[in-house]
């Protein structure tokens, strides 16, 4: 099978340890995303994949087969980078061709798989047109279609829309996400957008400081972040994080900080925890904005209501903390002008240990 | 809505051009500042000697000085059309030159290839002072190694031909050895300096289409051929253009330094004439005209180069 397997692989640059021992099974036509802030490790691992870069320790495995040591071109993989590398002296056809023609592919056979991957791509009338003389999205098809001329095993694409405006980026991420599921080809997607990884992937990989943070779908790291780093990378706006003492209330475990209290579901872990630190972490999503009247509230500073057309963000403070609700604007827009607070149900706030920063277990919710 | 036949005119009162101009110049004084040197420069050794040119249609006398020297119409260049001096200069200059530019001018060009393939650094580094030093070191002290080097008596050439059996040669008196004499030390003394200009144009290469090359299997040697040199190739389009235009201005300093009687036959060069007609032998206004000849053939070459290059490549100087 088509996957690619990273076992304990670690890299360093000197003294320098940039990734630490990090272990990922990519399946056969699964579409992965590498996602995390600048410097977390995640283009290095792709890199390393390619055979870019050495690795200090590990094992890389495609296709069952070990490759620490096999050349980049003997692995079968064909990388997008975030600046396309075109050739900026050969038209477009030419550029789609290059890794067939260093491969002595014939003239006839490198001909029609260059027309049959233009015509996929939308670029049959662009194929005399140099790189200079196409836009930002036809060069990026044009980068993509030289990975896929050459029916390799794995894609890697390494943030392939980072040049582009919002628009084309938005346009041409459906383009990436109807190509894979046409060819169906194992990917690994490196991405520092959070949006183009929930979008793009069948499982996304968090990566922080040069450690996989979490690995899920979207949705299970969407619902069921494992860390307060997860918590506040995904999302967006992300989930409210506010530290928290535990109380027991009459319905179970309660979260007070500046006086207020929040009642919490009955975890088992935070059965008899009177008294232990945690962050509570609230999805902007899941709060009920509330007006003076409505009692039970959790009230918090507001200072600013953006409007962004069918819905609005208000933003306020909570226990010294920045606290982001977002909710419909269209039926509620006179509310939005008298917000003091919000509810929410007891089972739709994460809680987690403020220590160690991870997830209280048994909170999981089921997309 | 602007009117179609003249240029928008504004409701509102605009800056005149000069007013303009004095907003730029109290803005950006510093860089002008800076450019003065280089525009008054040009001025005083580059323009204002052209006045001096018209010696080369006068019968100039430096008695008479340049205004009062009557005007003779093309005469000197008559003089020179029939000058079999001129003739020769003027083949030997397209002899040096054509072979300096077809051996001199690749040379840095393969030297930087081979510097960007070097690995090791510190080998890299000591190879590359190696070959730029000889550019720092004076046209007379160059003139005296080849001197020595090609000497018949204790010149390290012959005496490397002398292991093999071979007899003194004289060199430098023989006419058919100056050429490959001149360029080869030309090629010595700046092929290495001149390689920077394609080092930093090999340095702006991006990174990453070497990276998706070695992805799609390209070696090094196909990655030079296929990447490498068609990416520098404006930047050697345009080093040509500006060789084109030098053509003729061979560094006759060696020359003078080199030459002698016995090899005028294959090294006396236009500059060199001028220098022996106007200077030695006082006849400035022949001179000026062979100059003013020199310089009209490097304007119409450098020219030329220029439309052929922006044509057929799309790059040129202007």
């Amino acid at each position: 099978m088509s996957g690619v397997k990273l076992d304990s692989i670690v890299k360093c640059y000197g003294a320098l340890e940039v990734v630490h021992s990090i272990d990922l099974d990519v399946d056969e036509k699964e579409f992965v995303v590498l996602v995390g802030p600048s410097g977390c490790g995640k283009s290095t691992t792709l890199r390393m994949i390619a055979g870019l870069e050495e690795i200090t320790d590990g094992q890389i495995t495609i296709d069952d087969r070990v490759v620490n040591a096999v050349a980049p071109k003997d692995r079968d993989v064909a990388m997008v980078f975030q600046n396309y590398a075109l050739y900026p002296h050969l038209n477009v056809a030419d550029n789609i061709a290059f890794g067939l023609r260093i491969r002595k592919e014939s003239k006839a056979d490198i001909k029609a798989s260059v027309d049959e991957v233009a015509g996929i791509l939308g670029l049959t009338d662009y194929l005399d047109r140099r790189p200079a003389d196409l836009s930002g999205g036809q060069r990026q098809r044009v980068a993509m279609g030289r990975a896929i001329v050459r029916r390799p095993k794995v894609f890697l694409f390494d943030e392939p829309l980072s040049n582009l405006d919002a628009k084309l980026r938005t346009q041409m991420r459906a383009e990436i996400k109807r190509l894979h599921n046409r060819l169906g080809v194992t990917s690994i997607y490196v991405t520092h957008d959070q949006v183009e990884a929930m979008t793009l992937a069948d499982r996304i990989v968090v990566m922080h400081d040069g450690d996989i943070s979490q690995i899920g779908t979207p949705m299970e790291l969407f619902l069921n972040p494992a860390n307060t780093f997860v918590a506040g990378f995904l999302g967006s706006p992300p989930m409210n994080q506010v530290k928290a003492v535990i109380e027991d209330g009459k319905n179970g475990p309660v979260a007070t900080f500046a006086g207020q209290k929040l009642q919490l579901a009955k975890l088992p872990a935070l059965k008899g925890s009177a008294g232990r630190e945690v962050i509570v972490g609230i999805r902007p999503e899941y709060v009920e904005i509330a007006t003076p009247d409505v009692k039970g509230q959790v009230g918090i500073d507001v200072d600013l209501v953006e409007t962004l057309g069918s819905e609005a963000l208000v933003h306020g403070m909570l226990a010294g903390e920045p606290f982001v609700i977002k909710t419909e604007s269209l039926t509620r827009f006179s509310e939005l002008q008298n917000v003091t607070g919000f509810t929410i149900a007891p089972e739709l706030v994460r809680v987690f240990d403020a220590e160690t920063g991870l997830a209280l277990p048994d909170q999981d919710r089921t997309p | 809505m602007s009117d179609a036949s003249g240029p928008r005119k504004s409701r509102f009162p605009q800056p005149t051009r000069m007013e303009r101009f004095v907003a730029v110049m109290k803005r950006d004084w510093q860089i002008y500042l800076m450019l003065a040197p280089m525009i008054i420069w040009f001025i005083v050794f580059l323009y204002k000697p052209m006045y001096g040119l018209q010696i080369a249609f006068k019968d100039f006398s430096i008695f008479r000085g340049v205004a009062n020297s009557p005007w003779i119409g093309f005469e000197h260049f008559d003089t020179l059309i029939n000058s079999d001096q001129f003739y020769r200069a003027l083949k030997n200059t397209f002899m040096i030159s054509m072979l300096s530019l077809c051996f001199g001018f690749p040379m840095p060009i393969l030297l930087a290839l081979m510097f960007n393939e070097i690995t090791h650094q510190l080998f890299k580094r000591t190879a590359q002072t190696i070959v730029y030093l000889p550019h720092f070191i004076s046209t007379v002290i160059i003139a005296g190694i080849v001197i020595t080097a090609f000497s018949p008596s204790a010149g390290v050439v012959n005496n490397i031909l002398g292991w093999f059996g071979v007899e003194p040669i004289y060199f430098l008196i023989k006419p058919e050895w100056f050429r490959p004499i001149f360029i080869g030390s030309g090629i010595w003394q700046e092929a290495g300096f001149s390689s920077i200009v394609f080092l930093a144009a090999i340095a702006g290469v991006s990174p990453s289409l070497y990276e998706s090359a070695v992805v799609d299997g390209a070696s090094r040697w196909q990655m030079m051929w296929k990447i490498t040199i068609p990416c520098i190739l404006p930047t050697i389009i345009i080093m040509l253009i500006i060789r084109i235009g030098n053509l003729l201005e061979v560094g006759f300093e060696l020359i003078i330094l080199l030459y002698q009687p016995a090899t005028f036959e294959t090294a006396d060069v236009i500059n060199t004439l001028i220098y022996r007609q106007g200077l030695q032998g006082a006849q400035y206004d022949l001179a000026a005209a062979a100059g003013l000849f020199n310089a009209v053939v490097a304007f119409v070459l450098v020219m030329t180069a220029n439309t052929i290059s922006r044509r057929y490549s799309r790059t040129s100087l202007w």
